[in-house]
């Protein structure tokens, strides 16, 4: 019994310092800013890479974890484990009322309706026909269902095939005769099979893929340091825009992905290079963004209701964009 | 419990609620009942709260259950659940079976195979389900191969266990009445192992649950697996626990059923206990 109770005095102990230890941890990490990643580094976030880097020069104190998905980054911010996320939570904020506001733009979507040029041509082919896509209620399904209402057709049935290298090598081995891609999936079909593959033109559908986001509370308290976030990626997308092989250099200059395969490096430049030419989002997205985000989602299902009726300020805070906008002029 | 009940019988204590005691006493079964109201009440205050802004109340989840089962979207689920796990079942169940009786009569195939279940049965299947697509995709198979990986190994060696641990007079007796090797085995052997050989199918459905639904969260999001994946992207967290909430109940319902199967027939010692 003695030597019960002298255990568990002791384990007691170990937990009080235990808290003591994580409670003061978790005092120091308040002072610096921890962002949450809903995705692996990769050559499609190098440039983001590049931005954290430069905000720490900058004096930003920044740490940033790599999470399984969007939704898991997302909860970390709304249970306040993370400050900022990477994503975009439009349902969270509108179906659960979560405080959180996206503040910046980092990319639109850049997908790419892809196919199979022995079976169809164009938009029309594809009328009462059976297109893969990424999952139910994914920007990939929106995009289509957008698509189909703009050439006035519709799909026979969506199938639902996640991952766009999956999908793109199903369009390769000819399990999937129409589908969409991400710019990598885009080039892997023009490398390994030119010519049979049709893409189709996809106009005026533009949506944020993704954005930052931060408890407003965060956001009101921290304002210096989300300014030298924003700031720091407005000013490389700016860059990267004008010079898309700068991405590279500064991969090698701040040492980012240095796990990267030699394949991985190739990527680094027609992928930016495309980006560029598509056009990064060089002002941060903003109100027209926010409406173009509407239109879009209340196809997807991730939003409800009207999308003329949803205001901008319940899910967006302009107010670090402006700022840095202010500081460093619109382009 | 039944001396308990007879002094009650017998004191008639005249205190308010004695009524709701005797009843409880009467009916075992109220306790569990109690539990449920209980967890479920906890759930309620848990989700009023709340402690996230994604943990919807019970009376929430339980409504978007509903609404599911009303639109069609639930039944189409269990349709496309239900085809991977029930294929899998089975296919571990005659395989698992005689493999393991195989495995329990021959001490070469015991060297043999053992060793592969036993791996299997410890390995964290959660890590190896991806890996099936590789080589069979994303269909069905794929799915059903899951549902095999998880139920397959506990079958073989809960059957396995039961060969091996039939009552060794028995079989002494079965060879001094000069019964011939089939005789032991299918009159013998298979009779006694089959209380143990059961529990493992009862084991090997449950772990067949986990299979599935491993397969439907990991490998594409189909049937039940969709309903939770889609429901979680576009943060109708109700219908998403409602999803995950269904499908506990049904393993639930099921391996209780299967085990009051169980107790009726074959093993009428336990009954009553």
């Amino acid at each position: 019994m003695q030597s019960m109770l002298k255990a568990a005095r002791s384990a007691a102990g170990a937990a009080l310092f235990g808290a003591t230890l994580f409670l003061g941890s978790t005092a120091l990490a308040q002072a610096e800013m921890r962002v949450a990643f809903g995705d692996i580094p990769s050559v499609e976030t190098l440039h983001l890479l590049i931005a954290f880097e430069r905000a720490k020069e900058a004096g930003l104190e920044l740490e940033v974890s790599y999470l399984k998905s969007e939704d898991i980054a997302a909860q970390a911010v709304v249970s306040g484990q993370a400050d900022v996320g990477v994503g975009g939570p439009y349902a969270l904020i509108q179906k659960v009322k979560a405080p959180v506001r996206m503040f910046m733009q980092l990319s639109t979507l850049q997908m790419y309706p892809v196919v199979n040029g022995e079976s169809y041509k164009t938009w029309k082919d594809l009328d009462g026909e059976e297109v893969a896509v990424h999952s139910r209620g994914s920007g990939t399904e929106a995009l289509m269902k957008l698509a189909a209402q703009q050439n006035g057709i519709a799909f026979s049935g969506i199938s639902y095939v996640p991952g766009s290298e999956v999908r793109a090598g199903a369009l390769l081995q000819g399990n999937v005769k129409a589908s969409i891609v991400d710019a990598s999936g885009k080039r892997l079909l023009e490398k390994q099979a030119p010519g049979k593959f049709v893409f189709l033109p996809v106009d005026n559908i533009t949506a944020t893929d993704e954005a930052l986001f931060a408890n407003t509370e965060y956001l009101e308290a921290n304002k210096e340091d989300v300014a030298k976030l924003v700031e720091a990626i407005v000013s490389t997308w700016r860059e990267v825009q004008a010079n898309p092989k700068i991405v590279g250099e500064l991969r090698t200059k701040y040492n980012l992905l240095p796990d990267a395969t030699p394949d991985m490096v190739a990527e680094i430049e027609p992928y930016f290079a495309e980006a560029a030419a598509a056009g990064l989002p060089l002002n941060g997205g903003g109100e027209e963004a926010a409406k173009d985000d509407f239109a879009f989602y209340t196809v997807s299902g991730a939003l409800q209701g009207e999308a003329t009726e949803l205001k901008t300020e319940d899910f967006w805070d302009f107010t670090p964009l402006k700022a840095a906008l202010a500081k460093l002029g619109q382009s | 419990m039944a001396t308990f009940a007879q002094t009650g019988n017998r004191v008639r204590p005249a205190q308010a609620g004695w009524s709701l005691a005797q009843a409880f006493r009467a009916r075992p079964g109220l306790w569990s009942l109690l539990s449920f109201a209980l967890l479920c009440g906890v759930w309620e205050i848990a989700g009023l709260w709340p402690i996230s802004y994604a943990f919807p109340t019970f009376s929430e989840t339980l409504l978007a259950f509903w609404e599911m089962v009303f639109d069609g979207s639930m039944l189409q689920a269990y349709f496309i659940t239900l085809q991977p796990l029930v294929l899998g079942v089975l296919v571990s169940a005659l395989l698992g079976v005689a493999l393991g009786i195989v495995m329990g009569l021959s001490e070469k195939a015991e060297w043999l195979l053992a060793p592969v279940f036993i791996v299997l049965q410890a390995a964290p299947m959660a890590a190896l389900v991806p890996l099936v697509t590789f080589i069979y995709g994303i269909g069905l198979t794929a799915k059903t191969l899951a549902v095999i990986m998880l139920a397959l190994p506990v079958i073989v060696l809960n059957s396995y266990k039961a060969v091996r641990h039939v009552s060794p007079s028995l079989v002494a007796m079965c060879r001094s009445f000069q019964g011939t090797r089939m005789q032991r085995i299918f009159k013998i052997v298979i009779p006694d192992a089959s209380p143990v050989i059961f529990a493992g199918l009862r084991l090997g459905v449950a772990a067949g649950f986990i299979g599935v639904m491993l397969a439907e969260l990991l490998i594409t999001p189909t049937g039940v697996g969709d309903l939770i994946t889609y429901h979680r992207s576009i943060a109708n967290y109700a219908h998403m626990y409602a999803a995950v909430a269904s499908i506990i109940a049904l393993s639930m319902l099921t391996l209780v059923g299967l085990q009051r199967f169980e107790t009726r027939f074959l093993r009428p010692e336990k009954r009553g206990a």
